[in-house]
């Protein structure tokens, strides 16, 4: 993977920089994918000096995002927030009790596990490819490939043995959950982000920025008003140039 | 005239061949139709057959079937390798009603007899119980899953004597495909434990000394917890799962010990009958 991507001159690995490699940007989010959202929420959080590269260069595990650091390449976002603390000394976790470190991590399980395939379900197989919010109209033949692919990948997961209507409620429970536990807080666990912020924001920007024609999009905002608030927050806080990266500036370049 | 005599007798070995194949097929696949009395009130939980260690080789029958004893909802156990219309097991049966994925029917079963055992938590826990809930059904699931089928070659030990190694090579064949769609397989061995290892801390650290993980009273997480992390402390006592969590995270075996005390008294009786 690494080895003809190094014969080109988009990584400097003498600098301290972290080259994340990203799917091209929505035209309503950064990114289309949760977990690169949420790696780059996190570099963003954390002031950790990086660059997205643009492409489908895939990592050594077929998916993306996937970083490179001082000639290192780490795939899954997780892995590569792990790397990250150690090589840059940031804990986000750190002001949190023992019991809350716990339930962060019951809660990025929730989201990455669970929320994420009703995500994926309802964008590829129950919505119109025009609400995707992608830059350029997937070519039809790309189209039945990936449906295909995900069909595949979503039965193994068991999300995908389920109706529309189950898939819906099994959406509709995970975001109670978030919602009931977030309540008025401005994070989840109080007035400082955690880690796991970053992965809730990377999924529910998708529902409250991306898929706004979805019904998940407007359960959100009748029954659960406090996560769009909360996606504003972290909007605000961490991407106040929002609009900046959507028409394509200098924090990415091409592959 | 040339004889074809060699070339008929031929035909015929071969069409009986077809044959005794097709009558050996279908007898190995047509399954013996399940009759339920639905007048009754009765929940019957089909399952697969009972483990030697464990009431249940998944984690999923164990938690069905310990919600029903802590609902103290009337159900009789049918063990049977039949399948539910979404492809998997366990299901249930209730007034001609069948129902697949053991969450689905906690819903309607929670319906159906008017009971909640998550009445005592209030909505934050609630949301963190499913939170929990999720974790484990969605992340140590496959952590277990890989151990046990993607790494290494899978033990027979504790399972039910039926499943001979021609169906444990077929199940480990599909678990590998669908861990690999589902992306656990797509990490090393050492990456999965870690991620096992990670979720054994939450658990711990969010139970520490309580008896259940709210209290207590158990809640329906508690099932769900106590059917995944009795597969490691009960069914895989040589694991390095059950070393960690012998070593590092003993009140996850004393809360196991506490589900199967509370609820499950009659465990030994049970595995003996397998």
């Amino acid at each position: 993977m690494g080895s003809w991507l190094s014969r080109k001159s988009k990584f400097d690995d003498t600098s301290n920089t972290v080259y994340l490699m990203q799917m091209p940007r929505g035209t309503r989010v950064p990114s289309l994918s949760p977990f690169p959202l949420k790696l780059e929420t996190y570099l963003r959080m954390a002031k950790i000096s990086h660059k997205s590269i643009l492409g489908f260069s895939l990592s050594s595990k077929g998916k993306i995002p996937w970083i490179r650091h001082r000639g290192k390449d780490v795939a899954d976002s997780q892995f590569s927030i792990e790397y990250l603390n150690k090589e840059f000394g940031v804990d986000f976790n750190a002001h949190l009790t023992n019991e809350e470190k716990a339930v962060s991590r019951a809660f990025l399980k929730m989201v990455e596990e669970n929320l994420f395939w009703v995500l994926v379900c309802y964008r590829w197989f129950f919505m119109d490819p025009k609400d995707f919010g992608f830059s350029k109209p997937i070519p039809w033949l790309w189209l039945a490939y990936i449906r295909r692919m995900t069909r595949g990948y979503a039965y193994g997961h068991g999300m995908g043995r389920h109706s529309e209507e189950e898939i819906f409620h099994i959406g509709k429970l995970d975001l109670q959950a978030l919602s009931d536990y977030l309540g008025a807080k401005k994070f989840l666990f109080g007035d400082k982000p955690s880690e796991t912020d970053c992965s809730v924001f990377g999924m529910l920007a998708q529902f409250v920025f991306s898929n706004i024609e979805s019904p998940h999009c407007a359960l959100i905002k009748k029954e659960f008003p406090n996560l769009e608030r909360y996606c504003h927050t972290m909007r605000n806080t961490f991407w106040p140039d929002w609009d900046q990266v959507l028409k394509g500036d200098a924090s990415s370049t091409k592959l | 005239m040339h004889c074809n005599c060699g070339n008929t007798k031929l035909l015929i070995a071969a069409a009986g061949a077809v044959a005794a194949s097709a009558f050996i097929l279908l007898k190995f696949c047509r399954k013996k139709k399940l009759t339920f009395n639905d007048d009754s009130n009765v929940v019957y939980l089909v399952q697969l057959p009972r483990g030697k260690r464990v009431p249940s080789i998944s984690p999923f029958p164990l938690k069905l079937e310990t919600y029903l004893r802590v609902a103290k909802i009337p159900y009789e156990n049918v063990f049977s390798s039949q399948f539910s219309t979404k492809g998997k097991t366990p299901w249930i049966h209730h007034r001609g009603t069948d129902l697949g994925d053991s969450q689905f029917c906690i819903e309607y079963l929670n319906k159906q007899f008017n009971v909640d055992i998550n009445a005592h938590l209030t909505k934050e826990q609630r949301g963190v119980a499913r939170a929990f809930l999720k974790m484990v059904e969605e992340n140590l699931y496959w952590v277990l899953a890989c151990a046990r089928w993607v790494f290494g070659s899978p033990s027979r030990a504790g399972f039910p004597s039926s499943m001979n190694s021609l169906v444990l090579y077929f199940i480990q064949r599909k678990v590998k495909q669908y861990a690999y769609a589902q992306g656990m397989a797509r990490h090393s061995a050492k990456e999965v434990f870690h991620i096992g290892k990670l979720d054994y801390q939450a658990l711990s650290d969010f139970l520490g000394d309580k008896k259940f993980l709210f209290g207590d009273k158990p809640c329906e997480t508690d099932c769900g917890v106590f059917g995944m992390l009795a597969q490691v402390v009960f069914n895989q006592p040589d694991s390095p799962h059950y070393e960690v969590i012998k070593k590092e995270f003993p009140n996850l075996e004393r809360f196991c010990w506490s589900m199967r005390e509370a609820y499950w008294p009659d465990w030994d009786q049970v595995l003996e009958k397998a």
